[in-house]
């Protein structure tokens, strides 16, 4: 698929055999080395390009994706902050995608995230969403909160290690409330008792892995529970439904136009290498080219992360 | 004879329902139509007999003596009354009446003679404890100039020589002491003139002087809610005389107050005339006026409202020569609706579902509510379907239906027959002349055609209707109704095409329409054929897929009229007459008041200098004309007339529990679970079966419910179907308009199909054959989206079940605290997402490797 972040290493070798006949004066002469041909250079030139794009987008998932979350939650942090101290923060029912709506501290993780508006997969880039058909953390009713396990931070990776009787802080427009973590709970558990009036549920939802890749297969649904007493007052009118792409392990099918976009950008991009290198040299084109590939390379990943499952 | 065995076997399983129907059968009372279980003529529920004698005194101080009158009053029902309940009271050997009004009721009833007055009054004669005295002051009437007599001329002020009045009431003013100033009653004390009041005390105790229309109670005010109940009645030549009597408890007037806790009577007064005292000498102008004996021949109408002798009118009423002629009838009330809601602080369980049951719930609730053992049942009135679905979904325990309903979920339903009732076409409908409400109205499926399709015109506005201009206005210009129901007037009004119904779906519509679509008259109408009149129906409706659980609103026909209130609000004129409502309950007032839900009425709103579209006024009295879909229950309730239906062509049958019994014995058990169905076609074979039969069933899942509320849907089917099942107005009893479910004769398959189905929902162990897939009892991956993870009660569970959902809202909705058993959390998983990562590394690895590979081992061969 990702053919344009593979291409600038694989047309260097054939490059550079043209470059070094007709013009290499100073450099001592090595044996020449002559071109691959046939099945090994079809071979080689197929596994370089699988090489590049999966490693690409393995280090974009696990520490590209890290940086990138670690600067969208600094700046989520000031504008919330901002936010609430201006009470001009949301408190719902209906707050639009992206927005900062609440701050979850989970003391036993040592963890502090800014909760956006909207699960979808591209939502959740940013840090731990909201499930917009529920109603805000500590406000009565039953909140669901989604974060990834694996990727881009990984906020939600050590959920499963809550155990109950574990205390949830969370700051809102409303003010600050303490949940209380009733369990971890997986596919067959039985769902926890019906809400009672006058309190506050949060359902922090994620993905987990098996086996010894734990940390990297997060294939299946997992659940913490936690509870407030004491709830601020929910207001009406949330949306009934949430489209498909922001349920559980959903992705985004709508993004594809967008991953086409940026496909043609790349594949525009090798090309005006290829036509750079024929008449500049092998450093200035690197030096021009190489940040405006990687940057490429590096939008195309996020969206196409977002046709991956959203906790994952 | 067609359907020979068939109705043998009706005839015998009906006598062996026993002395019930014997009791109920018809043939007693003379109007043989009525479907009156409750009005056995045998043993009424109150009956007394009085002599009445009118006495007068010469000048010489002997009596001269008029004909004594021995009255007997008889009233169908006295106990447990509900509020706008009517009830039939009956007399015979009183005077007869003399210059009848059109309209007996409230003011307009005042000029007539030797009337029979009846009202409603709070207190007893011989009160016990925390009981009040009867007396004139506690009994209601509508209007001061009912009780009060204000500034009177002497010819006018025949009551100050009652013989049997005190000297206090003989007096120029009297009635209160002392009598308001002229701040409150500025007309009641002018020298030269006569005044009597008699004030109205209210239930609290404050007393309304009825000295002009602002002193009296506020539920007397001009444009009541509800129109004057009370009435000076007519007797006729032989003596007799019937009505039937609205009560009112506190709910509609809380001024009169009567209620389950406070005593109240129903006061009838055969008016014989005042008796006199020995007249002064000579006479005065009122010692001749109490002597007067009326100016009409008994028997004669007073249409124009004349004046009539005040000795024999309903104005004097309240004087001690009239009031101890009284028949006092005590009644009692029931508990109020809102009885448990206030009684009982537990949560409901809401049972959810057609309002057929509604007069029975009613009665039953409180038998549940007020019993620790039992629950707090409550009956939440909805279409049959939204029942339906809110009980598969978890919503409610059980759903209340007529009908098999189509079934979403994958938990197994049971139906247990609840009970038999059925719905009727009501009327009101008055002879001409003033000849008395008719009592016989035949309906067949076609009438009830051409009434749904809005075929008939309406008025003169609906003649430009397309297709269909030669149509008559109104069933009662349809040749086909004269020809079956001879003698009513024919004059056009607008209500008279319509029968008034529901605007939502309802198993009461089906059966309405499956009975009209098995008539071939009414299908071939409805198809387009011309009646033998020549009636077409309306193009709009032509072709109407029936039998259907709504009547839907077609036409679209706008009439061009010179009307400019009709120009500023143009409207679809057949519509605005059919004006269909959401609950029979509705219906059954509109019917009750005469009060049709055409909504004609175009006028100036003289406020805002605006057109306005309106309900039209209540019909006068003597020209009503109202059809109107109604329950049985209502009927009986409401003491509603209900048309005779046909059954067998030529063949019309009324509601009455011996046609109910015929039409079950026709009915066929159905499945296993699964609600009985009755063949309109069978029913066209019957001349006993009314068409209009229908079962209530109580539908509840018979897995995955909620073992607290299993076990109440449960004792609910089981109670119904035992002491719920035994006839009579008090708690826990069958009101009348149900047929009684029996262990044996006609009723025996309902009420065994009753018990199956309260021990398969009891323990949630469906009978085998009702599983349809023994195999996927429990939700998984695989499972269907429109099978949602069943979440038993509590629909209240979040939402990570629901994120598989397509439409997943968690409605969060608290419940009890008891430990529920909650359901599985469902699997949701993405191989992407668990295999991803290691696939791209593992990809990354193997592309390096195999380009070094390339690298170090496939080129150096070439170098050498």
């Amino acid at each position: 698929m990702t053919l344009p972040g593979r291409t600038a290493p694989t047309r260097r070798a054939p490059k550079q055999a043209k470059a070094t006949g007709p013009a290499r004066p100073p450099k001592p002469p090595r044996a020449p080395r002559p071109p691959l041909t046939g099945t090994p250079a079809v071979t080689s030139s197929a596994a370089t390009m699988l090489a590049v794009v999966c490693l690409w987008v393995f280090v974009q998932l696990l520490l590209l994706g890290d940086l990138e979350h670690e600067r969208a939650q600094d700046l989520l942090y000031g504008q919330f902050r901002t936010e609430v101290a201006s009470a001009t923060a949301p408190v719902g029912p209906v707050v639009p995608v992206g927005d900062p709506v609440a701050l979850v501290r989970i003391p036993a993780l040592d963890l502090e995230e800014v909760v956006v508006e909207g699960t979808a997969s591209g939502d959740l880039r940013v840090g731990p969403g909201h499930q917009r058909n529920t109603v805000l953390p500590g406000q009565e009713g039953t909140s669901v909160l989604m974060g990834r396990a694996a990727t881009y931070g990984r906020p939600f990776a050590g959920l499963t290690g809550l155990e109950p009787g574990d205390t949830i802080e969370v700051v809102v427009a409303q003010g600050t409330r303490t949940f209380t973590v009733l369990g971890v709970r997986r596919t067959g558990d039985p769902l926890p008792q019906p809400r009672e009036a006058g309190v506050a549920r949060l359902v922090l939802a994620t993905a987990e892995g098996q086996g010894r890749l734990a940390g990297l297969t997060p294939g299946e649904a997992v659940y913490v529970d936690a509870e407030a007493d004491d709830a601020f007052p929910a207001p009406a009118g949330r949306p009934a439904a949430i489209p498909e792409s922001e349920q559980l392990m959903a992705s985004e099918a709508s993004v594809l136009p967008l991953l086409a976009t940026c496909l043609a950008a790349l594949v525009l991009a090798t090309l005006l290498v290829i036509s750079a290198r024929q008449r500049w040299s092998a450093v200035l084109v690197w030096l021009l080219a190489s940040p405006v590939v990687i940057a490429l390379a590096w939008v195309t990943t996020d969206v196409l992360v977002r046709l991956l499952p959203n906790v994952m | 004879m067609r359907g020979g065995t068939r109705r043998a076997t009706a005839v015998a399983l009906v006598l062996g329902l026993g002395s019930v129907l014997v009791l109920a059968g018809s043939s007693s009372t003379g109007s043989a139509v009525e479907p009156d279980a409750r009005a056995s003529a045998s043993a009424p529920a109150y009956s007394e007999t009085k002599t009445l004698q009118r006495v007068v005194t010469k000048a010489d101080g002997s009596l001269q003596e008029f004909p004594a009158y021995t009255v007997t009053v008889t009233a169908d029902q006295t106990t447990d009354l509900r509020g706008r309940q009517r009830i039939r009271i009956a007399w015979k050997g009183a005077q007869p009446s003399g210059g009848r009004a059109s309209n007996p009721f409230g003011e307009s009833g005042l000029a007539q003679e030797y009337p029979v007055v009846i009202m409603q009054c709070r207190g007893v004669d011989d009160p016990g404890r925390g009981e009040e005295q009867l007396r004139p002051e506690t009994c209601w009437t509508a209007s001061f100039a009912q009780r009060s007599q204000i500034t009177r001329s002497d010819g006018e002020a025949a009551w100050r020589h009652d013989l049997d009045a005190d000297e206090t009431a003989k007096g120029r003013v009297s009635g209160l002491d002392p009598l308001p100033g002229a701040d409150v009653c500025p007309t009641a004390d002018i020298a030269g003139y006569s005044t009597r009041l008699t004030p109205f005390v209210a239930a609290s105790g404050r007393v309304f002087p009825a000295c002009q229309a602002d002193q009296m109670p506020p539920e007397a005010a001009v444009g009541a809610a509800f129109p004057a109940a009370e009435l000076a009645a007519f007797t006729d030549l032989d003596g007799r005389g019937e009505v039937q009597f609205e009560v009112r408890s506190d709910v509609e007037n809380e001024s009169l107050g009567c209620n389950h806790e406070t005593a109240c009577s129903i006061v009838v007064i055969p008016i014989v005339g005042l008796s006199c005292d020995q007249p002064s000498s000579p006479p005065t102008a009122s010692d001749n006026a109490c002597r007067r004996t009326g100016r009409f021949v008994p028997g004669s109408g007073n249409f124009a409202s004349e004046g009539v002798d005040q000795a024999v009118s309903p104005t004097v009423w309240w004087s001690a020569s009239q009031w101890r002629n009284r028949f006092t009838i005590p009644i009692t009330f029931g508990l109020p609706p809102d009885a448990c809601d206030i009684l009982d602080p537990r949560a409901p369980t809401g049972f959810y579902g057609t309002e057929l049951l509604a007069q029975a719930a009613l009665q039953w609730s409180p038998a549940y509510c007020l019993r620790k053992d039992r629950f707090k049942f409550q009956h939440n009135q909805m279409s049959d379907e939204a029942g339906f679905t809110l009980m598969e979904n978890g919503g409610g325990a059980a759903a209340l239906v007529s009908s098999e309903q189509t079934r979403v979920g994958t938990d197994p339903v049971g139906y247990a027959p609840t009970a038999v009732t059925g719905f009727a076409i009501g009327y009101v409908v008055d002879k001409p002349d003033n000849a008395g409400e008719l009592s016989t109205l035949r309906i067949t499926p076609r009438l009830v055609a051409k009434l749904l399709t809005q075929s008939y015109l309406g008025s003169d506005l609906g003649r430009g209707h397309p297709g269909m201009a030669d149509n008559p206005l109104s069933i009662m210009q349809d040749p086909e109704f004269v020809r079956l129901n001879p003698g009513l007037s024919r004059i056009n009004q607008e209500v008279g095409a319509t029968l008034l119904s529901l605007s939502n779906q309802s198993d009461v519509i089906r059966q309405l329409t499956d009975w009209v679509t098995h008539d071939p008259a009414a299908r071939k109408f409805i198809a387009g054929e011309p009646d033998q009149w020549g009636m077409v129906v309306n193009p709009n409706y032509e072709g109407l897929a029936l039998p259907a659980a709504e009547i839907p609103l077609l036409d679209d026909f706008v009439p061009e009229t010179g009307n400019t209130c009709r120009q500023e609000n143009p409207a679809v004129y057949f519509n605005q007459i059919a004006a269909p409502v959401t609950t029979l309950r509705r219906i059954s007032e509109a019917l009750l008041d005469a009060h049709p839900n055409v909504q004609t009425r175009c006028e100036l709103d003289a406020d805002t200098g605006l057109y306005k579209v309106g309900r039209i006024g209540r019909q006068s009295y003597g020209s009503r004309f109202m059809l109107g879909l109604v329950s049985l229950g209502d009927v009986e309730r409401y003491g509603l007339k209900a048309a005779a239906l046909q059954a067998a062509p030529g063949k019309f049958v009324v509601p009455s529990e011996s046609s109910l019994a015929a039409a079950v014995s026709l009915m066929e058990p159905g499945e296993e679970t699964l609600p009985f169905t009755l063949d309109q076609a069978a029913v066209r074979t019957s001349s006993k079966a009314y068409p209009g039969t229908m079962v209530v069933y109580t539908a509840a899942r018979m897995q995955n419910l909620d073992p607290a509320d299993a076990a109440k849907v449960a004792q609910f089917i089981r109670v119904a179907t035992s002491e719920g099942q035994r006839p009579g107005p008090g708690n826990g009893q069958l009101p009348a308009g149900y047929l009684p479910l029996r262990r044996t004769g006609v009723t025996a398959g309902l009420y065994a199909a009753a018990q199956d189905v309260a021990t398969a929902v009891g323990t949630q162990t469906p009978p085998a054959s009702t599983l349809p897939d023994p195999g996927q009892p429990t939700t998984g991956p695989g499972t269907s989206p429109e099978a949602p993870t069943t979440v038993p009660d509590a629909p209240a569970v979040e939402e990570p079940p629901v994120a598989e959902e397509p439409t997943g809202a968690p409605p969060p909705v608290e419940e009890d605290t008891a430990p529920v058993a909650m359901p599985a959390t469902t699997a949701i998983s993405s191989r992407t997402a668990g295999l991803l990562l290691p696939l791209l590394f593992l990809g990354g690895l193997l592309g390096s490797l195999a380009v070094a590979g390339t690298r170090f081992l496939v080129r150096p061969p070439r170098q050498g």
